[in-house]
């Protein structure tokens, strides 16, 4: 590097930080400002309330029977919600999880000098840039059928958030901005300077879809978890309390991470898709390597999903136990089942990819022979995952087992040994990653015998205290330590994971190269692999929606606002599915016309002899 | 000799499979549900198609034959046969399935349904979520007088409930095989041990008539015991199912 | 174009497999329908609803739990479903019913047709109770709110829950009192002290020359303690003083829409006269 230019990048890069710094300063006052403004808001409407003394400025929460409930004859005002705002919530997690990656990537790319990051960053934001009008469309409707199908519940509602809706239309203006910039301003803003500003604009698009996404959760966890309100749900005036909610963090995380996972998912599905048309060599190799990271992507945010989950379901049992029986036992413990069909689904597809994808060096030979057992491991540990507590038995079966449980299946259907089961794949998907990793390359350090061989040790140590906790917590003691044993499960898993990949950076510090990746090498099946995991995870986010919208059963707001529409019982699994695969496949033919329109704007057509010459 | 990678896919397939229930059915003599069973196979279907195929040389390898079958001039006679035979398996495996049995249908319930936070049990409206064991306290307070009331508890179930849950509490008593659904085992690791007492003292005193609506259908033949037994009969008899099989109650109080 | 049908038919293939597991793959559990709202429209509710209403009338506007508590002013009624079955046989009862459920109604609005020995009016050697009548008076009861309270006594006593709840009197009870007052018929002023206190049934808590309760302060002699003012307020507002001694919230309110003018002085000239 020559003198100059060095100089140039520093200063260049001193900028950059001081911008993103800044960025990030203007994203953290703007969401403390919407916390802040509130209580201002809060004050004035104390003092308010103060003056007129006894009469409170809010009402408590209407009691409403079947009348309340306007319908339109031929359609289920309940499933027309439904829908709505399921696809709403489709499309609102993939245009905020695609900037949250863009980002990195952007900056992966102004890091390494790699311009292919750049045009790959660009690419998605291209997707997903279609996908956010239809986000706001679909906002609208869903908006415009809660009015009209739930006046009551709707108002109550904007009673107590009325400020935080016009921040939140604000703010919807400041991400169309933020977003707008970021998207037609790409090519533009390129190169030193104008590339820290292009950057940060990401960081403050990213900043304001965030909070966007915690205001709206807020409503939501308010329904299950109200705050703010007494127990007629008279409102105390604080708006805080009511969006600072019990489940209203838990839920942030979670839907945080998933959005993520799932971002990825619907651009690894877009990658493929696109990789099965290609014509041309470099296209494949572009596209291939999109699918690539799109899935590393999903790949790293799933990791941690189950847990964020248990943290959910540990949140909502402390909130209320009876929330937390509903959710677990009864009716919903079916549900798991099929959740755990679906996250299995999720990891076999992302595992199944990566084997595939190991094709492309020329050196995976040494680690392929070790995939079949991985996904002995992966295949039986699922298999366990899956296993029912309640066994259906035909009555022949019933008679020999002498009962309905089974002396050796039965132990599998608790939670322990789900616990273990799911640490087990993750960790194992984990290693499928590692031998990916290190497909292509050869290590030079001397240690590389012992560093192996600590590898080895250090997974062989984790599963089997994962097993220890799982087998000896889970069976032989009460169930304080069978609840408490998955906290050290979840610590091995993350030391294993960590420690693994720390350990084989330096061990391949400075290696060698086997070859040139050949991207672009894959069969198209694996390509079938990421279409797989978009489809699950847009069905599973579904499912997911209706159990956690479910477990408030015949409350519009737990104990506060009944429902007492003729929609207010709790449908069946089968009817739930039912609902879900058909907004699936509403989501899949929108998300189809959001491809296609992001492709027609690079089609030309030159009819001759129409234009004047 | 090399075995081709179709029928080595195949015989994995098979071993698996018969493997199962060679462990389940007889090693260990407890079969394997054939619906559980089911879902298994096609899971292990999954993993056995994902190692088979993820590398393209090896595709090739595997899928061969069957490409052979279709378009080899060679092997007419052999696709004239399976073309014949597929579709002929394929309707018996239909027939078999739709021809009516006398299997009673599946009956499909909720063995441990969602309690309600109250129920009312001799007479009184009890908080499910609150009610304790009043003798519990008694096993670290006063060990004696425990084993005194565990042992009056045996008596009770000796007396009541081992003619259905059997004398080892493993479900198999005199009267189980002319029940269904049959009695609950104690012993397993599924049952009580999940439990809280509080559980326990709800389905013992109102028993198959108290279950809600989820646990149908109602034909569990557990008898209304608040109608035969004294509440404190029902925490001793509690205190016996725990004691025998060494399980404990679920709690979330550290020990 | 056939990549994107088999991507399409790929992924519908792959919805439909996860509908069809959930929907027979798995159990079909019918969730219970939401519980009844507990409101008091009788026609539309359950026993169990209909028995917490006569619990919070036994404890609320029933007064019940004033002296029917283990004070030891009346008595306990926590095995009345056994202890009616032998009231009925009991030489000293005078009353007409012929089970549980119609003694315990006669005993709510003829309490003097059966009184437990030792409970009586003080000097009627037990022939007279000093509970009021429960449908009338400052308590006034209708018959669907007697008939929850008697099914209250009979479940919370373990006896069998015999009543039935009443279907046409729904529209009255929603009403509520106001509703009621509407529709009585308006009665005669009474000028005679004593009717007055029979009728509001004052002598139950209070002892009034000589005789009546001791729930309340005595006022046989109140005339000389307390001057007209307060003997005013104290009817009108039974909270704004209280005797030494004595609970506050006991008296129920209320009076003042009960009595007419003329006999809240008719009653305050008596009380002032007793010295």
């Amino acid at each position: 590097m020559n003198g100059p230019r060095s100089r140039k990048t520093g200063r260049t890069v001193k900028t950059g930080l001081l911008l993103v710094t800044f960025g990030f300063v203007v994203a953290l006052v703007a969401f403390a400002l919407s916390g802040f403004d509130q209580l201002g808001a809060i004050a004035a409407e104390q003092e308010v309330a103060a003056d007129a003394a006894a009469a409170s400025p809010y009402g408590p929460a209407p009691k409403l029977t079947a009348a309340d409930y306007p319908s339109i004859a031929g359609i289920n005002s309940r499933v027309a919600v439904w829908i709505f705002a399921q696809l709403h919530l489709w499309f609102a997690a993939f245009v905020l999880a695609v900037p949250i990656f863009v980002f990195i990537i952007e900056a992966i790319g102004m890091r390494t000098r790699d311009k292919r990051y750049d045009d790959m960053a660009y690419e998605f934001i291209k997707v997903s840039i279609t996908a956010y009008s239809l986000t706001a469309v679909l906002g609208g409707a869903l908006l415009f059928s809660l009015i009209l199908f739930y006046p009551h519940l709707f108002t109550y509602l904007s009673t107590i958030f009325k400020e935080s809706m016009i921040y939140y239309a604000l703010l919807f203006f400041a991400e169309s901005a933020a977003l707008y910039i970021y998207y037609y301003g790409w090519h533009w803003l390129q190169g030193g300077f104008k590339k820290w500003v292009h950057l940060t604009l990401g960081l403050v698009l990213n900043a304001v879809g965030t909070t966007l996404m915690l205001l709206a959760n807020s409503w939501l966890t308010f329904m299950m978890s109200p705050a703010g309100v007494d127990a007629a749900g008279v409102f105390s005036g604080d708006a805080w309390a009511a969006i600072h909610n019990f489940l209203w963090n838990p839920i942030n995380i979670h839907r945080f991470v998933a959005n993520i996972a799932y971002g990825g998912s619907i651009v690894g599905a877009y990658a493929a898709f696109k990789f099965l048309t290609a014509t041309t060599k470099q296209e494949r190799a572009h596209y291939d390597w999109m699918g690539y990271n799109a899935n590393f992507i999903a790949i790293c945010a799933l990791l941690p999903l189950p847990f964020a989950g248990y943290y959910l379901a540990a949140e909502i049992y402390a909130y209320s136990q009876q929330m937390g029986i509903t959710l677990m036992g009864g009716i919903f413990a079916w549900l798991f089942i099929i959740q755990a069909v679906l996250i299995g689904t999720l990891f076999l597809s992302a595992n199944y990819y990566l084997w595939c994808g190991m094709g492309r060096s020329d050196g995976a030979k040494r680690y392929t022979k070790y995939i079949k057992y991985i996904a002995i491991v992966l295949v039986g540990a699922f298999l366990v995952w899956f296993t029912p507590h309640t066994l259906v038995l035909t009555n022949e079966e019933l008679k020999a087992l002498g009962g309905p449980y089974h002396k050796y299946l039965g132990p599998l259907g608790i939670m322990p040994a789900k616990n273990t089961a799911v640490n087990v794949m993750i960790i194992f998907t984990a290693l499928s990653f590692m031998f990916y990793r290190r497909a292509n390359k050869i290590a030079t350090v001397s240690w590389v015998n012992a560093g192996n061989a600590i590898q080895v040790a250090l997974y062989t140590a984790g599963i089997a205290n994962i097993l220890f906790l799982g087998i000896y917590h889970g069976y032989f003691t009460n169930t304080v330590y069978k609840v408490a044993a998955s906290i050290p499960q979840v610590l091995t898993t993350l030391i294993v994971i960590v420690g693994s990949i720390t350990l084989d950076s330096f061990i391949y510090r400075g290696g060698k190269q086997v070859g040139p990746l050949h991207w672009g090498r894959i069969p198209g099946r694996a390509q079938y692999a990421l279409f797989l995991l978009a489809v699950s995870f847009t069905w599973l986010m579904g499912l997911m929606g209706y159990i956690r919208s479910g477990i408030r059963q015949h409350w519009h707001v737990v104990d506060i606002m009944r429902d007492a529409s003729p929609d207010a019982f709790t449908p069946t699994l089968g009817y739930a599915a039912n609902v879900v695969s058909v907004a699936a496949i509403i989501f899949m033919a929108m998300v189809i016309f959001v491809f296609w329109i992001a492709q027609v704007s690079g089609n030309k057509t030159l009819p001759a002899g129409y234009w004047k010459e | 000799m090399k075995i081709p990678r179709l029928l080595q896919a195949v015989l994995v397939l098979a071993g698996v499979y018969y493997g199962f229930i060679i462990v389940f059915d007889i090693l260990l003599d407890a079969v394997i549900p054939s619906s559980l069973l089911a879902m298994y196979m096609f899971f292990v279907v999954a993993g056995v198609f994902m190692v088979f195929t993820y590398d393209e040389d090896q595709t090739r390898e595997l899928v061969a034959p069957i490409k052979a079958l279709v378009e080899d001039p060679s092997k007419r006679i052999w696709r004239n046969i399976v073309f014949a035979v597929v579709p002929l398996v394929a309707g018996a495996g239909a027939y078999m399935q739709m021809q009516p049995s006398f299997e009673a249908p599946l009956e499909l319930r909720t063995i441990h349904p969602a309690p309600p936070t109250t129920a009312k049990i001799f007479g009184k409206r009890v908080n499910l979520l609150k009610l304790e064991n009043p003798y519990r306290k008694f096993e670290k307070e006063d060990p004696e007088k425990f084993r005194e009331l565990v042992e009056e508890g045996a008596i009770v179930y000796i007396q009541n409930c081992q003619y259905c849950h059997g004398d080892k509490l493993d479900g198999k008593g005199p009267y189980a095989a002319g029940l269904n659904p049959t009695p609950l085992n104690f012993q397993d690791v599924g049952t009580i041990a999940q439990l809280q007492e509080s559980y326990l003292f709800w389905r013992i005193a109102t028993g198959g008539p108290g279950l809600p609506k989820e646990a149908a259908p109602w034909i569990s033949s557990m008898p209304v015991w608040q109608d035969f037994l004294k509440e404190d009969e029902i925490w001793k008899v509690i205190l016996y199912l725990y004691d025998y099989t060494g399980h404990h109650p679920r709690s979330w109080e550290s020990e | 174009m056939r990549q994107f049908l088999s991507v399409i038919v790929f992924s519908l293939l792959t919805i439909g497999f996860f509908a069809g597991y959930s929907n027979f793959g798995i159990p079909q559990i019918e969730p219970a329908p939401p519980p009844k709202e507990e409101k008091l429209d009788l026609g539309s509710m359950t026993m169990d609803q209909f028995i917490a209403v006569g619990e919070k009338l036994f404890s609320g506007k029933g007064t019940c739990t004033l002296c029917h508590n283990n004070l030891g002013r009346a008595p306990l009624l926590d095995t009345i479903g056994e202890v009616a079955q032998q009231r009925l046989k009991d030489p000293r009862y005078k009353g007409e019913a012929t089970n549980i459920e119609e003694y315990l109604i006669e005993s709510l609005v003829k309490p003097s047709a059966f009184v437990v020995a030792g409970f009586g009016k003080k000097g009627t050697n037990d022939a007279e109770s000093p509970m009021p009548d429960v449908s009338g008076g400052s308590i006034r009861l209708d018959e669907a709110e007697i008939t929850a309270v008697v099914a209250y006594l009979q479940d919370s006593s373990g006896a069998e829950v015999t009543v039935e709840i009443p279907k046409d009197l729904g529209k009255k009870k929603e009403g509520g009192e106001e509703a009621d007052v509407a529709e009585a018929e308006p009665r005669e002023a009474i000028s005679d002290p004593e009717k007055l206190i029979a009728m509001f049934t004052c002598d139950a808590c209070h002892m009034i020359n000589g005789v009546g309760g001791e729930i309340g302060p005595d006022l046989s002699k109140i005339g000389a303690l307390r001057n007209r003012d307060y003997l005013r307020r104290s009817i009108l507002d039974p909270n704004a003083d209280i005797a030494e001694g004595f609970e506050p919230d006991q008296m129920p309110e209320g009076m003042g829409e009960q009595l007419y003018v003329s006999e809240l002085e008719v009653l305050v000239s008596f009380l002032a006269g007793l010295k």
